[in-house]
C-alpha cells in the first residue's frame, strides 16, 4: 500500500499530443477513478502508470519510490484488463501463479496464494479449468485473482466491467467495492461509464482532451462541476444547459426564462454564483432534472424555488421516476416528476425550479462562473 | 406430361449438379496417381508386351525394390534413391526447424517488440517472397564458397532457411498481429521479459501457424530442385535430383515402373505430411481472419 503521485506528467506520440501535465495525488488506499470519453487520455495514463508507455515527461511516484523509468514489474503493480488478457493456454491456477513463478516464490507459498485468492473470489471449482471454459463473469474473477493474488501496493483496472453483461456489471460492481474495503489498497480504476464512477470512487478525476477537468469526490464533481463539461459528463440524464439572460428582481440577481411566451425571473442563491459582471448578459444556467419537480408544497416554501407552468413535449416513464421534456427559452429542458404527477404530451404542466444548486457557466469560455 | 415445377426438387437439383462437377474435377486430379501406382505395380514384360495403359495381370513390387535400392544412378557405389532420400531427410529436418523458429521470432518481434524502421524491416523481408530462385543462385554460391559450406548439406540447409525465412516471418507475423496486445501487458507485469513471454505464452498459442508453416517449409524444400541440383555434390544430392537423375541418365530402354516407382517415393513424405496435418493447415490459413 502506498500513495501515488503524478507529478506533470505529459505524453506524446510524434506529434500527437495525448496527455499535457497530468497532476494527480492519489492517497494511500483510495479508490480513484479515471473518467471520460473516448480518445481523453485515461487509457494512456493508466499505461504510463503501469509502466507500459514511458513518459514523455514528469515523474510517477509511488510510495516513495520515483518509478517513472522503471519496469513494469519492478513498480509493485497489477492490472486487470478489459479483455481480461488471461494466457488461453493456462488453466485458472497456472494464470494466477504465473507471476508468482516468476518471481520465484517456493511452490508451497504459491500453491497457498492461489487457495487464497481462489477463496477469496470465490473461483475455487474453477482452478483446473482454460479461461475459454470460463464466462465473462468468471473470467472477470480470475483476471481480478491473478491481480490480487501478488499483493501488490497499487491495483490498476482498465476498464473491467465492460465486457460484462448489465445485470453482471452492477453485481460486480458492488463486489469490487466490498474488495476494496476489505483490502483497503489504492486503485486507480479506468471508465468511460459515469454511474461506475460515481458509484465507485472515493474521488474522481474527470479527463478530456489529454486534461484533468477536476478531481474531486462523487459528490463534488456532481454538484459543484469545474466547467460545462464535467457538468454534462457526470449524471444520467445529464444536466440541462439553458441560455439565459440574467436580471435583477427584488435585490437579488436572477436569471429570466421564457415559457410559451410568459416571461418567469428564476431568483439565483447569491451562494451559488455571483453574477454581478454579467447583468444583463446572457449566462448558461444548468439545472439537473431532478431539481425541476412537480409541485411539492414542502418543496414549493422552500427560497429560491420558483413555480414555472412548462408545456410537455415528451414524457419517458423510468419506473421510479418519469422524465418529462419541456420546452423553456426555446431549448429542451429536462423534469424528473412522480410517475404519478406527469402529465401528457402537448399538455402544460406546473414545475417547481429549485435554483439552490443551480450552477451557471460563462457561455464563451464555458467555465463555471 | 405436366412440367415438374415443384419447388421442392430444386435444392436436390442443385446439390446433384455440384456433386457430380467435383467428382468429375476430382477423377481428373486423381487420375495422374492413379496411373503412377499401376503402372510402378506391373512388370517391365507386362509393359513392353500390353498397353502403356493397362490394369496389371500380376501385382509385383520388384519395380519399388529397383527404385529404392537396386538402380545404378550415376556413377555412386550407393544403388538406388535410398541415399538421396535420406539426404533429403538429413537437410529437411533442420532447415524447416530453423526457418520456422526464426519466423516465429521474427513475427513475434515484428508485432509484439515493435522498434523504429521495423514495418520498413518487415516491409524489405516480405521482398523475399518475391525473389525468383533463379535470382540468388549466384550470390548464394559466392557466400557457400565463401564460408566452405560448397556442395554440402549444412549448405543447403543454410540456403534453404534463408530462402524461407521471409515467408514464415509473414505468416507468424499476420497470425501475431490478431492476439490480443493485453496479454504481453499482462505478462510484463508479471515480470516475464523477451524469452519467457515467447516460450511460456506466444509459442503455445501458436499451434495452428506452425502447423500451416511446418507444412508449407517441408513441402518448398522437399521438393526444391533447382538449389538440390546447383549447391551439392554427388554425395550431398536430396531425392528430387537423384529422382531426376533415375528417369534421365539411365541408358537403355526407359523403366517406366521404376520411373513411376521412384517418383512415388520422392513425392510420399510430402504427401504424408499433408495427410496427417492435412486439416490443421486449412484452419490455420483461415485462422484469424473470421473473429470468434
Amino acid at each position: 500500500m502506498a500513495e501515488l503521485n503524478i507529478d506533470n506528467v505529459y505524453k506524446s506520440f510524434g506529434e500527437t499530443h495525448i496527455l499535457k501535465g497530468i497532476n494527480l495525488s492519489i492517497q494511500d488506499g483510495e479508490f480513484v477513478i479515471l473518467v471520460g470519453p473516448s480518445g481523453c487520455g485515461k487509457s494512456t495514463l493508466l499505461n504510463c502508470i503501469a509502466g507500459l508507455e514511458e513518459v514523455t515527461d514528469g515523474r510517477i511516484v509511488i510510495g516513495k519510490d520515483d518509478v517513472t523509468h522503471a519496469a513494469p514489474k519492478d513498480r509493485d503493480i497489477a492490472m486487470v484488463f478489459q479483455s481480461y488478457a488471461l494466457y488461453p493456454n493456462m488453466n485458472v491456477r497456472k494464470n494466477i501463479a504465473f507471476g508468482l513463478e516468476i518471481r520465484k516464490m517456493p511452490k508451497e507459498e504459491i500453491d497457498a496464494e492461489v487457495h487464497r485468492v481462489a477463496k477469496l473470489l470465490q473461483i475455487e471449482p474453477l482452478l483446473d479449468r482454460k479461461p475459454s471454459q470460463l464466462s465473462g463473469g468468471q473470467r472477470q474473477r480470475v483476471a481480478m485473482g491473478r491481480a490480487l493474488a501478488r499483493r501488490p501496493k497499487t491495483y490498476l483496472f482498465d476498464e473491467p466491467l465492460s465486457n460484462l453483461d448489465a445485470k453482471l456489471r452492477v453485481e460486480m460492481r458492488t463486489e469490487m467495492k466490498k474488495l476494496h474495503q476489505r483490502l483497503g489498497t489504492t486503485i486507480v480504476y479506468v471508465t468511460h461509464d459515469q454511474i461506475e464512477a460515481m458509484t465507485l470512487a472515493d474521488r474522481i478525476a474527470v479527463m478530456k482532451g489529454g486534461v484533468v477537468q477536476q478531481f474531486g469526490t462523487p459528490q463534488e464533481v456532481y454538484d459543484d462541476p469545474a466547467n460545462i463539461f464535467v457538468a454534462g459528463f457526470m449524471g444520467s440524464p445529464s444536466m440541462n444547459f439553458l441560455n439565459c439572460e440574467v436580471t435583477e428582481s427584488g435585490g437579488n440577481y436572477a436569471v429570466q426564462v421564457d415559457s410559451e411566451g410568459r416571461i418567469f425571473q428564476l431568483p439565483i442563491d447569491p451562494k451559488q454564483a455571483d453574477l454581478s459582471q454579467y447583468l444583463g448578459k446572457t449566462v448558461i444556467l444548468g439545472i439537473r432534472p431532478e431539481q425541476i419537480t412537480h409541485v411539492m408544497p414542502h418543496v414549493e416554501a422552500e427560497p429560491f424555488v420558483t413555480k414555472v407552468p412548462v408545456k410537455i413535449e415528451v414524457t419517458e416513464p423510468t419506473g421510479a421516476d418519469t422524465l418529462v421534456l419541456a420546452r423553456i427559452n426555446d431549448q429542451e429542458c429536462e423534469c424528473r416528476v412522480h410517475p404519478t404527477e406527469a402529465g401528457k404530451p402537448g399538455e402544460m404542466m406546473e414545475m417547481l425550479f429549485n435554483m439552490s444548486k443551480a450552477v451557471f457557466f460563462d457561455p464563451e469560455t464555458e467555465e463555471r462562473l | 406430361m405436366a412440367k415438374t415445377t415443384d419447388p421442392r426438387y430444386s435444392p436436390i437439383t442443385g446439390r446433384a449438379i455440384l456433386y457430380g462437377v467435383l467428382i468429375v474435377i476430382a477423377l481428373y486430379y486423381l487420375m495422374p496417381l492413379a496411373l503412377m501406382v499401376v503402372t510402378s505395380l506391373r512388370s517391365m514384360d507386362e509393359i513392353r508386351l500390353g498397353q502403356l495403359i493397362e490394369w496389371p495381370d500380376a501385382i509385383t513390387f520388384e519395380a519399388w525394390k529397383i527404385a529404392w535400392n537396386e538402380a545404378q544412378i550415376g556413377a555412386r557405389d550407393e544403388l538406388g534413391l535410398r541415399p538421396y532420400f535420406i539426404n533429403s531427410i538429413i537437410m529437411v529436418i533442420p532447415s524447416v526447424a530453423i526457418s520456422t523458429l526464426l519466423g516465429a521470432l521474427n513475427g513475434y518481434v515484428l508485432s509484439f517488440w515493435k522498434f523504429r524502421g521495423s514495418e520498413l524491416f518487415f516491409a524489405a523481408l516480405l521482398l523475399g517472397c518475391f525473389l525468383p530462385f533463379q535470382a540468388i543462385l549466384l550470390p548464394q554460391s559466392q557466400l557457400l564458397g565463401w564460408l566452405g559450406l560448397t556442395g554440402t548439406i549444412p549448405g543447403l540447409v543454410l540456403t534453404h532457411v534463408v530462402y524461407g525465412v521471409s515467408f514464415t516471418t509473414l505468416f507468424f507475423r499476420n497470425y501475431y498481429v490478431n492476439l490480443p496486445h493485453e496479454l504481453i501487458k499482462a505478462a510484463k507485469l508479471d515480470g516475464a521479459g523477451f524469452w519467457m513471454i515467447f516460450f511460456r505464452i506466444i509459442l503455445p498459442l501458436s499451434a495452428p501457424i506452425l502447423v500451416v508453416t511446418v507444412i508449407w517449409q517441408f513441402t518448398q524444400i522437399w521438393n526444391d530442385f533447382l538449389f538440390g541440383v546447383v549447391f551439392s555434390d554427388p554425395d550431398s544430392q536430396p531425392v528430387t535430383v537423384g529422382l531426376n537423375n533415375l528417369v534421365n541418365s539411365a541408358t537403355g530402354e526407359k523403366r517406366y515402373n521404376v520411373d513411376m516407382a521412384g517418383a512415388i517415393i520422392a513425392a510420399l513424405p510430402t504427401i504424408l505430411v499433408y495427410v496427417l496435418a492435412g486439416k490443421y493447415f486449412v484452419r490455420g490459413l483461415t485462422a484469424g481472419s473470421v473473429k470468434g
